[in-house]
């Protein structure tokens, strides 16, 4: 008799179980291809333990959600307000379950090659991962396996909880109801979105860095579905002005108050991930290197958005670019690739600092471009990233007597401020390092100090 | 528009918000912002499209996180389930001096639109942005009720009494806009 469940062992949760359909999907090209889409790009040239690819984080993600699932929806965790969310029926939460799993197995699907390193500039505008997640969720082979399922999963519930309402609505209107929203957070939300805990867990074991690691187990049995709208009569001007609408009938992912240190830990260990490995000079230079060789050795510049073309590239076909170009200085991409493979990577020039933003907010760029005048365009960089909004969340806490709280209002550590992440850095060549290194320390009062001339 | 004058126009539109007794979160940026550009015409260049209150700025709303790790914004937090209210930062002064040519050329945008929307609530602002968002997509063409229909289509729980109200308001204010743009 044919084994209806199958295990996979795994270095972070030991076992994960799947039924046959979702090894069905699995086997599907797809999800195959995952195995060849490193999770951290290039961060192994940094962290040389870092070769861990999407494959198993997706398997993870789908292990966690299925946790999460099973906590926030046992009848003595459940709300008196949200309830009536859930929905009553079993068979509609087994299906609903089953929905989750497999919208967490395929939430990565359209990542392209090297995941996030090179996604922005090398797509058409409008077009990201998600927007790829969601056309390969639709195409025919993927329907085949959802409709061939005893009860069929409608691929637009696949689609929706695979993305999120954020990711979606960028692209297409979408509507979800407040139990789909739920579920879409499961995966995707800023509090604790399973994708989150498990790239945090997986990334620090592979890298080796301890800081990712937290009590998950913990935080994932304090979880709680909350109501959005509470009975307050704080204030009139509140209640009047306050910043919330009127179909906020929804429910948010919070957490029971006995779990606010397990949380506390989540956004220290993100933190801290962020500062020392995602965010590390030499790592986010890589990605620029690998960013500009792209552009030069794709066909058009870009990565496919067509499913078939997206499914024929993996990391594998562009290592084989870049290891041939960085040897044949005729081929499209030959410095980028020869910085990649030869470590002859920019080296760090300047880094974003209070003195710097408090004389000028605008002093790495204005210290990037009188670097290019300076020492030619082609032998400086910038790189720039800004923390997104939805990286610095808050999630409502149920009190022991009743009560709703945010986050911050409950942990002191949680108030009080964690840094916004923010990278402002300026590189240059290996063989004009030390000189720009004497020029900026030579110029960089006056330069910071020149108010902007603008063009309006 | 470059970052420092989008900045220099977001928080002199936070801080005349306010002094017209606005709650000012985010989502009175968020609209702000919206009107400013689309009625206006103000070149933040920010992308919007409808979400879930209306049309937003996902853009805009990282740009907000941003501008705090700056100190050009700050924010006050309120009780659950409320959201923060935002404020001009220590830096927001030196964000203004960097940019006086942008200020004088929109400063009198950022007034009409304080003006307009100072006193209005969220849910008064949904529905006005919803209404531009309708008006702007053209597809109901000019006339009232059916931009009101479209806006209820997207925002059902916005009464059609109360959505053909936003497209008047909407219109009205278009009106008075044009008067301020030809001057």
């Amino acid at each position: 008799m044919a084994k209806e469940f199958h295990e996979l062992r795994d270095p972070i949760h030991v076992f994960i179980r799947m039924d046959s359909d979702e090894r069905n999907v699995l086997n599907s090209r797809p999800f195959q291809r995952l195995r060849h889409i490193h999770q951290l790009a290039l961060t192994s040239l940094v962290y040389p333990g870092a070769t861990h690819m999407r494959f198993e984080h997706c398997l993870g993600v789908m292990e966690l959600a299925d946790r999460v699932y099973g906590v926030i929806t046992s009848p003595g965790n459940l709300h008196k307000d949200v309830r009536d969310i859930i929905p009553e029926n079993d068979d509609k939460k087994r299906y609903w379950r089953k929905a989750l799993r497999m919208a967490a197995l395929c939430h990565d699907l359209g990542h392209l090659p090297f995941s996030h390193a090179a996604e922005k500039e090398l797509l058409p505008p409008e077009w990201n991962h998600e927007r790829l997640t969601v056309d390969i969720i639709r195409c025919d082979e993927m329907r085949e396996i959802w409709d061939a399922m005893t009860p069929p999963l409608k691929t637009e519930d696949i689609v929706k909880l695979a993305v999120g309402e954020k990711e979606l609505s960028k692209f297409e209107q979408a509507t979800y109801s407040p139990w789909e929203s739920i579920l879409a957070e499961i995966i995707t939300g800023d509090s604790f979105g399973v994708d989150r805990i498990d790239y945090l867990l997986r990334d620090s074991y592979h890298a080796g860095v301890a800081y990712g690691k937290f009590d998950h187990y913990r935080l994932i049995d304090t979880l709680r579905i909350l109501p959005k709208k509470i009975e307050t009569t704080t204030s009139t001007d509140i209640e009047l002005n306050g910043d919330v609408s009127d179909d906020e009938q929804g429910a948010l992912l919070g957490i029971d108050e006995g779990g606010i240190h397990s949380a506390e830990a989540l956004l220290l260990a993100r933190y801290f991930m962020y500062t020392q490995l995602y965010f590390h000079p030499v790592r986010r230079i890589y990605d620029i290197h690998l960013k500009e060789f792209l552009k030069l050795w794709l066909p058009e510049g870009g990565f496919p958005v067509n499913v078939e073309k997206h499914l024929e590239i993996t990391d594998n076909e562009v290592t084989v670019g870049f290891l041939a170009a960085s040897r044949d200085p005729s081929t499209a991409g030959h410095i980028p690739a020869r910085r990649l493979v030869q470590r002859e990577h920019l080296r760090l020039l300047s880094q974003r600092n209070p003195d710097d933003v408090k004389r000028n907010p605008e002093a790495a760029r204005i210290i990037y471009e009188a670097a290019c005048k300076e020492f030619g365009s082609e032998s400086v960089q910038i790189d720039v990233y800004r923390q997104k909004s939805s990286e610095s969340p808050r999630f409502p806490v149920l009190k022991g007597d009743g009560r709703i709280v945010w986050s911050d209002e409950e942990s002191e550590i949680l108030g009080s401020k964690l840094p916004i992440l923010v990278i402002e850095s300026v590189y240059v060549s290996r063989e004009k390092l030390t000189a720009a290194q004497k020029w900026l320390a030579k110029k960089r009062e006056a330069l910071l100090d020149v108010s902007i001339e603008e063009d309006i | 528009m470059k970052r420092i004058q989008r900045a220099a126009i977001l928080v002199t539109l936070a801080e005349n918000l306010r002094a017209r007794g606005s709650w000012c979160g985010e989502t009175h940026i968020q609209k702000g912002a919206y009107l400013l550009q689309e009625l206006l015409g103000v070149p933040l260049e920010l992308e919007y499209c409808l979400y879930k209150h209306g049309p937003f700025s996902f853009d805009l709303s990282d740009e907000l996180t941003s501008l705090r790790a700056d100190k050009i914004f700050d924010q006050e937090k309120q009780p659950y389930p409320y959201g923060p209210k935002l404020k001009p930062g220590e830096m927001a002064q030196k964000a203004r001096e960097l940019s006086p040519k942008t200020l004088a050329k929109y400063g009198q945008h950022v007034t009409f639109i304080a003006d307009n929307l100072g006193d209005n609530d969220v849910k008064a602002l949904e529905r006005l942005a919803t209404a531009l968002y309708v008006t702007r997509e053209g597809i109901s063409g000019d006339d009232i009720d059916a931009r009101a229909a479209r806006l209820h289509e997207f925002k059902p729980h916005v009464p059609l009494d109360e959505a053909r109200h936003a497209v008047e308001r909407l219109d009205k204010l278009r009106e008075e806009s044009e008067m301020l743009l030809a001057a």
